[in-house]
């Protein structure tokens, strides 16, 4: 009589990948409603597009692999990669746009480079990256928070400036605010005015400024740093990154506001305005792409909280986390290399 | 700032870092106390189990009592193993072993008598005995590591440097084992005792007993124990660690109680520290003061297939089945049997393997508990094995170095200093059997070493043999000068010619040395040695033909057309022969010519495959073509040659029937053996009445063949009929071999072959013992020499056949055997 | 017209000045003998047999790196080839001679039919077999290569040679090597064991993609 053998350890917990990246998007959602809640249902049009390319896509090139299609779908990797893409873009930005983003994200960055695990970059962030580089026009044209717009979007309005059907809507009469001006994102806006010549205190008396940060974006970014506290407790993501990213901006930002307070950004703007919080526990923590060791992981969200800070103050683009994580991205081997743990039983060093 | 002393006198503990927290399911076993199991019928007791080497001081049939000492060692690694109870050694043979890798081991195989017996004890007060005494107790009783390692314990005892702290693990920090907690529960005194003893050896400045705040029973035992011992007030302390997963591991166990790492390559001795288990000091115990040897341990029977799950006293040796057998368990599909714990345990393949003394745990998980192992998926560096890993390595660069085969890499990475407890794979939310990896990782690291050793010993080995090549060739040639000058000196006319002769001979033996494997330049040597004309070279030249013959065989092995192997062997052999025998009698000549061209057909007949009848009469032929030219004395040989062809035939029938029935195989070619054999015999008797030496010659070659007819016979016989052609072999050895001694009556020669059947019985493995003592003897007449040529070529020839039979019956496997 | 012809001009001079340090740097740091031929020697397993038609290891070594193919030893097998290829900086190449079976082999001198004729301990080229004339001869198993080259001048055939066996101390931890019958079968058929999470099979699939 014999038995069935397998090496040890004959046990293991729960948490399976699919697990970690279902609570992941789960933990998202809070962020994803507020956002809807400001900027209108376009966020969840494109999230939900973006959801069903980036299956697809993800099936055909498994298909095309000859891989188990199921396995890696339900693997809910795909998915993750979806919203992220789905919630970065701008609410009402042309449908052939995240399809776009979502297939570039998942056939390029992924799967041409060995699929889940294997990928160098932030799928997500480099689909944001080459959408951005290529259509900066419709990347940047954000629409005015509800709260302070002259006109919201409705469901159909919002379908069909992304479908592009029906009868044409100009998408800028929702850029509008109550006071009649075009709206960007706030730090888009302090960007234009510091160019301009004003302080950055005069810039947020405008109206998409509620005194220290941006109207409806202060809320966005407090739901996804909520959901982000609730994937720490569920051991989802390790807090190293995270607080790598904040540290690394609030830092920056706070050392810069120290020295320049009238060119510069409040710190707390700085953390609470963009997709700050969404990218310091949803994407940069993306396992993947980021380093391994804890210590290097702390490095490597410091590294992207600075150079966040870098681009949103010197660069040509108002928010910088897509470029930033890439950066990071392609310095984490390097962080890898250099930042080894001490094994047990070896002198440090 | 406090002396580490004074912080283990604290109970000061330390973080190690990683580690998990399985669940513990310890309360399945440990609620019961420690029970008796009935004694199984068959022990499987491993020799050695510890250290290489052993001498096996039993053998099968022996009888022997419970507690007696079965091998014996001069290493000082060597444990040795004993009786686990009393009754009668009825094998010893390999046997799968009590390991991951299943493969089987030399075991002793002892059927129990039932009366449990005891040998006798060598009760001893502890007072009585020096250290080195106890030292001796320890390792006679064959005292190994209990918790899992099974490292000698003595050595442990008998430390080079000095040793502060002893830390006595009674962790346990796997899940579902309770071995160790019933212990220290039911027999604290005991292990308070032996602690005494190790205190005695060691004299440490401090013993720290750990145990996990998971078996708080445990430590209420233990701490009254100590509080009712006579050690020496401040010396010995409990101390309570947090139960985590793997603090049990001697590494991490150091750091947690002591703050302190063991270097990477070196043993805690090096720290002053020494760690032993708690079933360890038990047992200690027990060989010093009662002299019992280490031959039952506490072994934890769990999981819910098993009906009385709990912990037993089970005798070392006792099949894994018996156990399962005598506590209910219940096998369902794909049932997992766990020798260990969930976390490092290995699965068997096969339960007739046996409890060892590192056997703490038996588990047979419902596939509830322990289901099948998902499928491996794609890593996502999540990072959590490195937060796991007690040894703080990177799990995950390790893995992608050990799944690329890039081996070095993973070694970069410290991979040595895996302990291999799990906690990554427990982790891994990829499913990812991470340890896996690292095994094969570990022991294809480990082979490269090895092979680089062993090309490195080899590459001096090669450099040493060429120099010395070099200094024999520089000392012969100076050797030669100095001869050539001194008979310069004193030589007279006549001698010129004798030393251009010798001269000559060493210029031909240097060429012969130069081109060792080349044939053709060492016939013209043997042409130009020929001059001397002993019956040796007669037989070098039949070798070398031989030897040509065969190399023309192999080049047309390939070929399709066989007339031309054929032709070009017999080419071959005859003119080697002939350049050879240039100087010898016709008579003898002839005699060669005739035996060559007989090789020459039965080989040919070898080669054709399925025209069977055909080369039958080709051989008769040869038979019958041989046999007017020679006299009596090559009657023996064509005798020899048609039973071989017989033999030959007999294969070839079963070469042709391989396919089909193997039975049927057998079956005829057994009968023609036993008929050559007859054959063979009749022979020698029909050339009795000759002379003496032919006579001898006569049975040689009968015996080489049928010594061959053996061979063939054991290797046509398959599995199930190998056993009795190996015991018709000797039959059929000793048979011939007495026949020829009857008819001898020389009496060196006589003893010469009563050396040789001394030796076929003694060996009864092959006949080709005869051949050894026969060439040692002082009879080296040429008809001597030629009966071992025939022999070795009857020998040759078998060995051909039975490698055409090889290659067509892939079950066969005996060849190296015989 | 004349700004092509300055290009031109400068460009012909950049290149004889970098020609000249070229040249000079050639002269220079000339090497002398080759050190590649120790790396080389390194990687070949020493097994000293022959088989690539050089008398040992190192002349072969000297050979590749003058060019010799590096597809000639067989006892190495793909992975020395491998190893010379990515050395030499040449495209790796298979084997010339007949696949060799990977399995290490020890030579095993059945001792009974030994005639001691001295033969295979001249042919070793590692002195790993033992015996004097007319007395039988042994092999150190811990020393023999595996060469071969005793086999062929054995005049009696008792040489073989047997792939070194596995035991608890080499296993390589091929776990779905074992041979397992599944028990709800009942019958004891032989089946390698179809473990689902076989490391080996998923790096072959990894190789495929």
């Amino acid at each position: 009589m014999a038995f069935k053998i397998a090496s040890s350890p004959h046990v293991t917990h729960n948490l399976h990948t699919s697990t970690v990246m279902q609570r992941v998007i789960l933990c998202l959602l809070p962020g994803i409603v507020l956002q809807c809640a400001f900027f209108g249902w376009g966020t969840l049009i494109q999230v939900l597009l973006a959801i069903i390319v980036a299956l697809s896509c993800e099936a055909m090139i498994m298909r095309l692999r000859q891989r188990n299609i199921k396995a890696s779908l339900s693997d809910n990797s795909a998915m993750l990669t979806a919203i992220l893409i789905g919630v970065a873009i701008p609410p009402l930005a042309p449908w052939w746009m995240i399809v776009m983003g979502a297939a570039f994200a998942i056939i390029i960055v992924k799967h041409l480079y060995g699929g889940l695990g294997h990928n160098l970059f932030n799928p997500a962030m480099a689909a944001y990256v080459l959408l951005l580089v290529s259509f900066p026009l419709q990347m940047t044209t954000w629409i005015a928070p509800s709260s302070v717009a002259l006109n919201s979007p409705s469901v159909i309005d919002s379908l069909q400036i992304i479908f592009n059907i029906g009868a044409h809507i100009d998408i800028n009469q929702f850029r509008l605010g109550i006071d009649g001006t075009t709206m960007a994102t706030p730090l888009d806006t302090l960007k234009t005015d510091l160019s301009m010549g004003l302080t950055s205190t005069e810039s947020m008396t405008k109206t998409i400024f509620d005194g220290s940060t941006g109207v409806g974006w202060f809320w966005v970014n407090l739901a996804y740093l909520a959901g982000g506290l609730v994937l720490l407790k569920l051991k989802a993501i390790r807090w190293h990154i995270s607080t790598g990213v904040l540290l690394g901006l609030f830092v920056a930002s706070s050392i810069g506001f120290l020295l320049s307070p009238d060119t510069q950004a409040s710190p707390v703007l700085h953390l609470f305005s963009g997709a700050t919080m969404l990218a310091a526990f949803f994407i940069a923590t993306d396992p993947v792409t980021a380093a391994t060791s804890p210590r290097g992981r702390i490095i490597f969200g410091a590294l992207i909280g600075v150079l966040v800070y870098i681009i949103r103050t010197k660069g040509g683009y108002p928010d910088a986390f897509a470029f930033a994580v890439l950066l990071a991205n392609l310095c984490a081997p390097f962080i890898d290399y250099y930042v080894r743990p001490r094994a047990y039983g070896h002198s440090a060093g | 700032m406090l002396t580490l002393l004074d912080q283990l006198d604290k109970g000061t503990l330390w973080r190690s870092p990683g580690g998990i927290h399985p669940p513990e399911v310890k309360s399945l076993s440990n609620t019961t106390p420690i029970g008796q199991l009935p004694l199984a019928s068959t022990f499987l007791v491993p020799v050695p189990q510890v250290g290489e080497n052993c001498t096996l001081i039993v053998k099968v049939g022996d009888k022997v009592l419970k507690g007696a000492a079965l091998t014996q060692g001069t290493s000082i690694w060597h444990l040795p193993v004993h009786a686990p109870t009393s009754g009668t050694i009825v094998a010893i043979e390999p046997r799968v072993s009590n390991h991951a890798s299943a493969l089987p081991v030399n075991t002793c195989v002892i059927k129990a008598d039932g009366n449990d017996t005891w040998c006798e004890l060598a009760k001893s007060e502890l007072e009585n005995l020096s250290n080195p005494q106890m030292i001796d107790k320890i390792r006679s009783a064959g005292i190994a590591g209990m918790g899992g390692a099974a490292f000698p314990s003595h050595i442990k005892l008998n430390p080079v440097s000095e040793i502060d702290v002893v830390i006595i693990n009674g962790v346990e920090c796997e899940p579902y084992i309770s071995a160790d907690d019933r212990l220290m529960r039911e027999y604290s005194h005991d292990i308070l005792a032996g602690i005494g003893i190790i205190h005695r050896l060691l004299t440490p400045k401090r013993i720290i007993i750990a145990i996990e705040d998971n078996k708080p029973e445990a430590i209420n035992a233990m701490q009254t124990a100590v509080m009712q011992s006579g050690l020496p007030a401040g010396c010995i302390r409990v101390t309570v660690i947090p139960t985590k997963y793997p603090s049990g591991g001697e590494k991490q166990l150091i750091q947690i109680i002591t703050g302190r790492e063991v270097p990477s390559g070196a043993i805690p001795a090096k720290l002053g520290i020494v760690v032993h288990n708690v079933g360890t000091a038990f047992a200690i115990y027990q060989a010093v003061a009662q002299g019992k040897p280490l031959i039952e341990r506490v072994v934890t029977v769990t999981g819910k297939n098993v009906g009385k799950a709990g912990n037993y006293w089970i005798p070392i040796g006792t099949p894994v089945e018996h156990v399962l057998a005598t506590t209910e368990f219940t096998p369902e599909p794909e049932q997992k049997v766990i020798i260990g714990g969930p976390m490092m345990g290995h699965a068997l393949a096969n339960i007739q393997v046996p409890i060892l003394k590192g056997t703490n745990c038996i588990l047979v998980p419902s596939s509830q508990e322990i289901g099948t192992t998902p499928e491996e998926k794609a890593c996502i560096r999540c990072g959590e094995c490195a937060i796991a890993c007690p040894a703080l390595l990177l799990p995950q660069q390790l893995f992608w170095h050990a799944k690329a085969g890039e081996y070095d890499k993973a070694a970069s990475f410290n991979l040595k200093d895996c302990i291999e407890c799990g906690c990554c794979s427990y982790v891994c939310p990829s499913d990812i059997p991470l340890v896996e990896y690292y095994r094969i990782a570990k022991s294809a690291l480990k082979h490269s070493a090895d092979e680089k050793q062993q090309a490195e010993r080899a590459k001096q080995r090669f450099d040493a043999r060429l120099m010395r090549l070099e200094e024999e060739k520089i000392a012969r040639e100076t050797k030669a000068k100095e001869a050539a000058e001194r008979r310069q000196a004193t030589m007279t006319g006549t001698d010129k010619n004798a030393v251009a002769e010798a001269m000559a001979r060493i210029a031909a033996k240097k060429a012969a040395a130069a081109q060792p494997s080349n044939a053709a330049p060492s016939i013209d040597t043997v042409e130009t040695t020929t001059s001397t004309a002993t019956p040796k070279n007669q037989a070098v030249a039949a070798a070398i033909a031989r030897a040509k013959a065969k190399k023309a065989a192999q080049a047309n092995t390939d070929d399709t057309d066989l007339s031309h192997a054929v032709n070009v062997e017999a080419n071959h052999a005859p003119t080697a022969t002939s350049v050879v025998t240039t100087q010898e009698a016709p008579l003898t000549q002839k005699e060669k010519v005739a035996a060559a061209v007989a090789r020459a057909k039965a080989k040919k007949a070898a080669q054709q495959l399925d025209n069977t009848p055909l080369e039958t009469s080709e051989t008769s032929e040869a038979a019958s073509a041989a046999q007017p030219t020679a006299d009596t004395d090559k009657k023996a040989k064509v005798a020899a040659a048609v039973a071989r062809a017989k033999a030959k035939k007999a294969a070839q029938q079963a070469q042709a029937n391989t396919g089909d029935d193997l039975s049927q195989t057998v079956t005829p070619d057994l009968q023609s053996t036993s008929g050559a054999q007859i054959n063979a015999s009749t022979d020698v008797e029909a050339a009795t009445d000759i002379d003496d030496a032919e006579t001898i010659k006569k049975a040689k070659v009968a015996a080489a063949v049928a010594r061959a007819k053996a061979k063939k016979a054991a290797l046509m016989a398959t599995a199930p009929d190998l056993e009795s052609a190996v015991k018709s072999e000797p039959a059929v050895k000793s048979e011939s071999v007495e026949h020829v001694q009857t008819k001898v009556n020389t009496p060196p020669i006589e003893n010469t072959l009563e050396s040789g059947v001394a030796k076929a019985e003694t060996l009864s493995s092959s006949a080709a013992p005869t051949t050894n003592p026969i060439e040692t003897a002082p009879l080296s007449s040429e008809e001597l020499k030629k009966a071992r040529i025939a022999a070795t070529i009857a020998k040759a020839k078998a060995k051909k056949a039975a490698l055409a039979h090889e290659a067509t019956t892939s079950s066969d496997s005996s060849v190296g055997n015989d | 017209m004349s700004g092509i012809l300055i290009a031109v001009i400068l460009l012909t001079l950049l290149a004889l000045v970098f020609g000249i340090i070229l040249g000079f740097a050639a002269l220079k740091f000339k090497v002398e003998g080759n050190p590649i031929v120790e790396d080389l020697e390194a990687i070949l397993p020493q097994t000293q047999c022959g088989q690539c038609g050089y008398p040992g290891c190192r002349p072969y070594a000297e050979a590749i790196a003058n060019g010799e193919k590096i597809n000639k030893c067989p006892p190495g097998g793909t992975a020395t080839m491998e190893k010379l290829a990515s050395l030499m900086g040449v495209d790796p190449e298979p084997l010339n001679a007949e696949a060799q079976s990977q399995v290490k082999k020890v030579a095993y001198i059945r001792e009974d039919e030994c005639i001691g004729c001295t033969k295979c301990i001249q042919a070793c080229p590692v002195d790993a077999i033992i015996g004097a004339g007319k007395l039988m001869h042994t092999v150190l198993t811990t020393d023999c290569t595996g060469c071969d080259l005793c086999v062929e001048p054995c005049p009696v055939d008792c040489i073989d040679m047997i792939p070194v066996t596995q035991n608890i101390k080499n296993w390589d931890w091929r776990l779905n090597a074992i041979p397992v019958t599944m028990i709800q079968d009942g019958t004891a058929q032989d089946a390698t064991a179809k473990n689902t999470m076989a490391p080996k099979a998923q790096l072959e699939e990894d190789k495929r993609c």
